[in-house]
């Protein structure tokens, strides 16, 4: 014990006093104090602000303490571990010390164990910088101090002790191992890489309910397995919780701990110390030496005349020598076993990739290319990353590494030699491992019966596009180790680029020109390929290629040859090496650089504005400052809307030519005309009738005023007539103007004028408005406010239109507007369409152009089509089936459909992941419904059908009632449009695949409301809140039309239908339809409308216990023990009981119902009064259950609805 | 054509004086740079061979300037450094065949049978296949040179090659240098007098990175003939031996001391006459050298001791 005791201290003395130890220190400090500063928004100029969701949520909750402790470890903490505890031994081995250790008396456990502790302790040491470095940044005066809670230490410390002190231990631990069993470093910088990955593929799976637990004990961070408990946390909870050392983190902790000692405990028992090389090393190197003594032994050297060989050094022998340097690294690297090794992670963890590829609501998407590549194109990424950094650095060290560099140096090849073969070997091991990761995806594809392999497009993205950015980077790492001439430090460096350079963005640098390798990013669509992206990415490859030609070209005078390392004498010799044609070369390459980045910063600057996030922001809040003033200002209405648009596919432009005619609705006169058109529209002409003066003019804004000549008296009729034109100028940095495409064209009637101000410009988040010293955002207006319900909660200019227009584009292609097709004609190069409505219309239109395939159908008389791409036809017949049922359903429930045609029509993927319902229109997202893979009706839910069930209901729930500018309106389009699919869904798919959507409903609505910013309300005055007016909404009325029945439930909806269709101002409200169900709901239930609608309340149901006896009969007597509560919450989720007396489901089961499958039949499901407490139950069966509880399909909102159901024990038999 | 060293100087960074005013001229042949370790050997050889800069002076090889046309030289140079190691995992003729690529051997017909006629010169023709990783030092040391030798380079640098070979690798080690030949200046540096003594026509002593002798081994012994005398004496006594301006060396012999000296006449009672060798003129350059070196750092005391 003394001797382990005096191992372990002398470990402590050899760290504790190393410069690098408290390098180490200072950097995490370092780090831990900037990623909070940045993350608690205070960093000036940085639009970052993310802390705990923001909100009710403290700056240094206990939550926030937590996820800055934990992120700052994420980052590269586990290669300090590496280094520390690889060190603890290698250091002897790379000293050749080893032997002097080896032959005291000490054991190796005292050896192992004591270098083991050591660099534990060492470990704690230097991590603890991060909860320091967290605590002393709460401390700082540039922390907001009213979003400050109490400073407890202990918040930043049990993180630590939770989580990172465990890692320390299994992950010294292993790296111990592997540097003792190896005697090499570079295994453990390999192992680190492997549990990142491990960490990466286990928060893969996260967010996938049925993956849940794999992923929590999976991941060897330890942080999925905590996510899984604070996924649900409430801004209350975030502000006084920690996770526990228990559950899932408990095993998990446990699991890797046992792993790491495990390792450990092995190495122990096989490590030898008597080696001090390996055998077989050692034994071949007595083989050779014994044949060489043999075949010499007493030999007389004998004088050999060499043979007389040319030497030449033309260009062809430069260009032999560099194949044959380039070929030699390069096999150096692909016949290594650690090149198979980090190939090999990342092919294997593939899978756990691609399960999850684009799959909604746990449903596949096909496999398409562009899909597989951006599913894993993080992980190649990743990947390619490592082997640059790693083989950069190995390359440029090899010669001095194996100590060959003096033989090298002095070879008669010009230094370029070296420095080109080696560059180029490391873009062929890059190159090379693009094409493993093309064919990986391709397996994958195959492996899913996907033959469309698209090979092409791999080339192109990933050897094409992707390799030039890789080149880049290649270039870049090689200039960092050939600068810093050490290869540690070269090392951290090029890993701390990596870990950083996505963190500029955050501190402002968001320019293109500004971060080397950046560009304005690249995105496939099927219908429109790489469309308009091409060209500004162009561009910038071009521009960053020529500063990675400066870098090569400096990298070549800066190489060290010789022995000359300092850079002084560097600088020196660069000077000489210089030559003419260098100097001529580098200084036409500077001039291209800068004549390609004044080519980019004309299209960026000039031709379009570039603004940083925070400089947008400031835009954002000077429209509000200037305007807000205006925004009750009276305005005439538009009541009724021509237009022609022109479109121009190719080009990229778009002219609209159009006349509203408007009605001054209200009782004042008004005099002056607020109009504004997108800021980077050209207006050719804007002209009224009775004509009005332009006063005001606000370009940046696209803000307008006009003074009337005489004021527009109440009644009174105006025209309004305009002509703006779009066109693609150059690129933005923010990549390409994609309005008008090539092939695929998707814009809204949102680009032409609209009249007064709109509150949806404003900022909304609190904590970007604080830094732009605006006031809190106020509220939306109360669901009873007067003034809100003058306006829908969509349009402030308008209320039912009629709607007439003419769409133009190339003849090779289909375009479509809201309405019925007049008229269609060729003219030149020009193919028109007429589409006018024979009602008005909700003012929301749409234009869309692309070369479509065209499916129809009908339902009794109304026309069905499906636009689409023509090789997008996989799912065409479901969205048609979609229609025709949901036609069925709400004709049938609420009311007649008010068009003769429903049009679904696809647009590429890049505006947007959705689809939206205009009328008689539904613009559909090409990556959601379209490639959805449904194979197993039974375990796949059919998102498809739902999705286009839900925008068929807006054609009711929005376009023939929608509710007014206040809280609850979206529960009147978007949560009756969710019931409307929900039930058009249950009637073709029964139950079952119900369970699985609504599970998933909860998920998203306990994961939405722990991540609000503002404060959740209840459904009744939501406040256009995604996962209450989605997620909740579907879960609430599904409940309630199990507890009163689904007829009673739609006859409610019909009354409110019937009362509000077509409604002028003021527009109706939440209220009324809770009115109206409420009016159909039996007095006994009434409470549901309150729990349900009108207050935010959970339940906590949980099978605690459940035996069974056999009965006389040969019945099975179930006793089922329950403990419930019922919970009401405020907005920041803070709860308190109240009483619970209602019937609620238990059911028993022969097994499951699990989520895999949905079709469980149970042996019995009915309601039983629960109460507050312990209630017991006890259920008569016919057959034997497996599994009971209650609440068993989760209708309630539980927030742990895991525990509703437990196995069932045999009843001791007493 | 003849290496010529003018007043070479080289500090390192960290202020010491590795070359001091070194001036030597090298012709054809074998040249022996004779010196302890840290005496500037290295330093010296490394810069010959392009890979190190000087601060001052020149060398020129033949026409070409060393330390500014470091290609030229390249082109004709072998070079085996001290500090030497191979590519593990990589055959003996793979290797080669990959430097005499580098050096200029682009005919692969010419390159093969060159490969092969250096590898049996050095003796390895018959382990060519096997990994370099697995040589022993002799072995490792020969490939150097074959190495070395690709190109037939009219300069040929090998610095201390025999240091860390066993007895009998050494002798096959010279064995092969001496068969070099005297097309070309060959520069051996070592701090084993026998080496220099056993191969080198001519040879240099260096120390303290200046030079110390440059003569003719047989030259130099010549000129100590008749001047060197040796005793055997106790430990205790060595002390004051060597103090005395005439002492140049001692070795310890079956538990005795055996000092040498070097005086016209007799230094003291005891003293017998010996015959001169190699290891007389490089201990009594290396004593001499000692000597101006403490009495110049006495002087400089002095100085300062003055002033103050």
């Amino acid at each position: 014990m003394r001797t382990f005791l005096s191992v372990v201290a002398f470990e402590l003395r050899y760290y504790l006093t190393r410069i690098s130890t408290w390098v180490y220190f200072g950097i995490y400090f370092t780090l831990a104090m900037f990623i909070s500063a940045l993350l608690a928004g205070a960093i000036p100029g940085s639009s970052a602000s993310v802390l705990g969701g923001g909100g009710a949520v403290h700056l240094n909750a206990p939550f926030n303490c937590t996820i800055l402790v934990i992120s700052t470890f994420l980052m590269s903490g586990i290669f300090v571990i590496a280094a520390v505890s690889g060190n603890a031994v290698y250091r002897d081995f790379e000293a050749e010390i080893h032997p002097l250790f080896f032959t005291t008396p000490v054991g190796r456990l005292t050896y192992l164990g004591g270098r083991y502790a050591g660099a534990v302790i060492v470990n704690v040491i230097v991590l603890s910088a991060i909860p320091i470095g967290v605590f002393i940044s709460f401390l700082m005066p540039y922390m907001d101090e009213e979003k400050m809670g109490p400073l407890v230490p202990w918040w930043c410390a049990q993180p630590f002790l939770v989580i990172v002190v465990p890692n320390v231990i299994f992950m010294s631990a292993i790296f111990l191992a592997l540097a003792a069993k190896t005697r090499q470093m570079l295994p453990n910088y390999l192992g680190g890489i492997v549990m990142l990955m491990g960490y990466i593929t286990a928060r893969q799976l996260v967010g996938e309910p049925e993956k849940e637990t794999l992923a929590a004990l999976l991941d060897p961070f330890g942080f999925s397995a905590m996510g899984d408990v604070f996924r649900y946390w409430t801004p209350v909870e975030k502000n006084t919780m920690l996770v526990g050392f228990e559950g899932n983190v408990l095993w998990n902790r446990l699991i890797w701990m046992g792993v790491g000692l495990a390792i450990f405990g092995l190495v122990l028992a096989f490590f030898r110390f008597a080696h001090f090389t390996t055998d077989r090393a050692r034994k071949r190197t007595y083989v050779a030496a014994l044949e060489d003594w043999a075949a010499s032994a007493g030999a007389v050297a004998r004088r050999v005349a060499l043979p007389v060989v040319v030497i030449q050094f033309g260009a062809g022998t430069r260009l032999r020598q560099v194949v044959a340097s380039t070929w030699r690294a390069f096999a150096g690297i692909v016949t290594n076993v650690y090149f198979y090794a980090i190939t090999g992670i990342a092919v294997v963890v593939i899978p756990f990739f691609a399960s999850v590829t684009g799959s909604i609501y746990g449903t596949a998407t096909w496999p398409v290319t562009y899909g597989i590549i951006d599913a894993l194109g993080g992980l190649f990424a990743l990947v390619t990353v490592v082997v640059i950094v790693l083989y950069a650095g190995e390359l440029v060290w090899r010669e001095r590494d194996v100590r060959v560099a003096q033989v090298h140096d002095a070879l008669p090849i010009p230094t370029w030699i070296p420095l080109v073969s080696k560059f180029a070997a490391l873009v062929l091991v890059v190159a090379l491992l693009q094409c493993v990761f093309i064919g990986a995806g391709v397996g994958v594809q195959a492996a899913r019966h996907y033959y469309r392999f698209e090979l092409g497009q791999y080339a192109t993205s990933m050897l094409g596009f992707g390799m030039i950015k890789w080149v880049e980077l290649c270039a870049l790492v090689f200039l960092i180790h050939v600068l810093v001439a050490n290869k540690y430090l070269g090392y951290l460096i090029s890993v701390l680029y990596f870990l950083g350079s996505p963190w500029l963005a955050e501190i402002g640098l968001q320019h293109v020109l500004e971060i080397y390798g950046s560009d304005t990013g690249w995105s496939y669509s099927d219908m429109n390929r790489y469309g308009p992206y091409i060209g500004p990415w162009a561009w910038l490859r071009l521009y960053w290629g020529l500063w990675a030609v400066i870098m090569a070209l400096a990298c070549n005078l800066l190489w060290v040859r010789g022995q000359e390392a300092s850079f002084s004498w560097r600088m020196r010799m660069a000077r000489a090496r210089a030559s003419r044609p260098v100097r001529i070369i580098a200084a036409l390459t500077v001039v291209a650089a800068l004549g390609v980045g004044g080519f980019i910063f004309y299209n960026t600057n000039i031709l379009n504005t570039f603004r940083t996030s925070y400089q947008g922001e400031e835009i954002q809040a000077r429209y509000e400052r200037d305007y807000k003033q205006y925004e009750n200002l009276p305005q005439p209405r538009i009541i009724a809307s021509t237009v022609h648009v022109d479109l121009f596919p190719r080009r990229g432009a778009a002219m609209a030519k159009g006349e509203y005619r408007l009605v001054n609705k209200t009782a004042v006169a008004i005099e002056t005309l607020h109009v504004q058109v997108p800021a980077e529209a050209e207006v050719h002409e804007l002209e009224f009738e009775p004509p009005a003066t332009l006063e005001k003019d606000d370009a940046e804004l696209g803000y307008r005023i006009y003074r009337l000549a005489a004021p527009l008296e109440p009644g009174a009729p105006l025209a309004c007539r305009y002509e703006i034109g779009f066109e693609r100028r150059g690129f933005a940095n923010s990549g390409p103007d994609t309005l008008i495409v090539e092939n695929g064209t998707f814009v809204n009637s949102g680009v032409l004028p609209s009249f007064g101000y709109s509150e949806q410009g404003e900022i909304a988040d609190n904590d970007t408005r604080k830094k732009h010293d605006l006031p809190a955002k106020e509220r939306m207006h109360a669901v009873d406010d007067a003034v809100g319900r003058q306006n829908t909660y969509i349009s402030r200019d308008a209320d039912w239109v009629d709607f007439e227009c003419m769409v133009c584009t190339d003849p090779d292609q289909l375009a479509i507007a809201p309405g019925y097709l007049e008229d269609e004609f060729t003219e030149g190069d020009r193919r028109c369409f007429k589409y006018a409505m024979d009602a008005p219309i909700f003012h929301f239109e749409a234009f869309l152009s692309a070369r479509y395939e065209v499916a129809r159908d009908s339902w009794n008389d109304v026309a069905i089509e499906v636009w689409h791409h023509p090789t997008h036809s996989w799912n065409v017949q479901r969205m048609i089936q979609s229609v025709k049922d949901g036609l069925d359903y709400y004709t049938k429930n609420f009311g007649p459909y008010q068009h003769r045609q429903v049009r679904i029509v696809e647009f590429p993927r890049y505006y947007g992941l959705f689809a939206q319902s205009f009328p008689n229109t539904i613009p559909f997202s090409e990556s959601i419904g379209f490639i959805a893979r449904l194979e197993d009706e039974a375990k796949d839910l059919d998102y498809v059908y739902y999705v286009t069930a839900h925008e068929l209901a807006h054609q009711w729930w929005a376009h023939q009632v929608i509710g007014g500018n206040v809280q609850g309106s979206t529960l009147l389009s978007e949560s009756l449009a969710q019931y409307s699919a929900l039930m058009v869904m249950e009637h073709e798919y029964g139950q079952a695949q119900m369970r699985k959507f609504l599970r998933y409903e909860l998920n998203s609505y306990l994961t939405g409301r722990s991540a609000e910013r503002h404060e959740e309300l209840p459904l009744v005055r939501v406040e256009n809140q995604p996962y209450i007016h989605y997620n909740k909404a579907s879960l609430v009325f599904y409940s309630l039309k199990d507890y009163i029945g689904e007829d009673t439930l739609n006859q409610g909806i019909r009354n409110f239908l019937a009362k509000t269709k077509w409604q002028q101002p003021p527009y109706t409200n939440s209220l009324e339809l809770v009115q109206e169900i409420r009016a159909v709901t039996p007095p006994e239930q009434q409470y549901l409308i309150e729990d349900l609608f009108e207050t935010i309340t959970l339940w906590d149901l949980r099978a605690k216990k459940a035996t069974v006896v056999k009965t006389a009969e040969g019945k099975y007597e179930l006793t089922l023990e329950i403990e419930a509560k019922k919970l009401r919450a405020d907005g920041n989720g803070a709860e308190t009981e109240i009483p619970l007396d209602m019937p609620i489901d238990v059911g028993a089961f022969l097994q499951g119902p699990s989520s895999e499958s949905f079709d469980d039949e149970p042996i019995v499901v009915e309601k039983q009064r629960i109460v507050a407490g312990r209630n017991v139950v006890k259920l008569l069966l016919e057959k034997k259950p497996d599994r009971a509880g209650i609440d068993p399909y989760n209708k309630l909102i539980d927030r742990d609805p895991g525990d509703n159901l437990t196995g069932v024990e045999d009843a001791p038999s007493s | 054509m003849d290496l010529v060293i003018e007043h070479l100087s080289k500090t390192y960074p960290n202020g010491h004086q590795a070359l001091k005013d070194v001036s030597l001229s090298i012709p054809q042949g074998m040249f022996g740079l004779l010196g302890p370790n840290g005496a500037g050997k290295s330093t010296l050889m490394r810069t010959i061979a392009t890979l190190q800069e000087a601060d001052e002076g020149s060398i020129r090889l033949g026409d070409i300037d060393v330390l500014r046309d470091k290609e030229e030289v390249r082109k004709t140079l072998g070079y085996l450094p001290q500090e030497f190691g191979v590519y593990p995992k990589v055959s003996a003729q793979d290797l080669l065949d990959h430097f005499a690529v580098l050096k200029g051997v682009v005919n692969g017909r010419e390159r093969k049978e060159l490969v092969k006629a250096l590898l049996e010169q050095t003796n390895l023709w018959h382990v060519r296949g096997k990994k370099l990783g697995s040589f022993s030092g002799g072995m490792r040391q020969r490939f150097g040179i074959a190495v070395a030798l690709i190109g037939s380079p009219r300069l040929i640098i090998v610095d201390e090659p025999t240091a860390g070979l066993d007895p009998e690798e050494r002798v096959r080690f010279l064995n092969l240098l001496s068969e070099l030949g005297e097309k070309s200046i060959i520069i051996l540096s070592t701090h084993i007098v026998d080496d220099v003594s056993e191969l080198c026509p001519r040879m240099a002593i260096i120390n303290g990175g200046r030079i110390l002798l440059e003569a003719k081994p047989e030259e130099a012994i010549e000129k100590l003939r008749d001047r060197v005398w040796q005793k055997a004496i106790r430990k205790d006594e060595l002390q004051a031996h060597a103090e005395q301006d005439s002492h140049i060396s001692h070795k310890l012999k079956l538990g005795n001391v055996v000092v040498r000296a070097l005086s016209d006449v007799a230094p003291g009672p005891g003293f017998e006459p010996d015959s001169a060798d190699l290891e007389d003129v490089y201990f009594a350059a290396m004593a001499r050298d000692r000597r101006s070196q403490t009495s110049q750092a006495a002087a400089a005391t002095e100085a300062v001791g003055g002033a103050a």
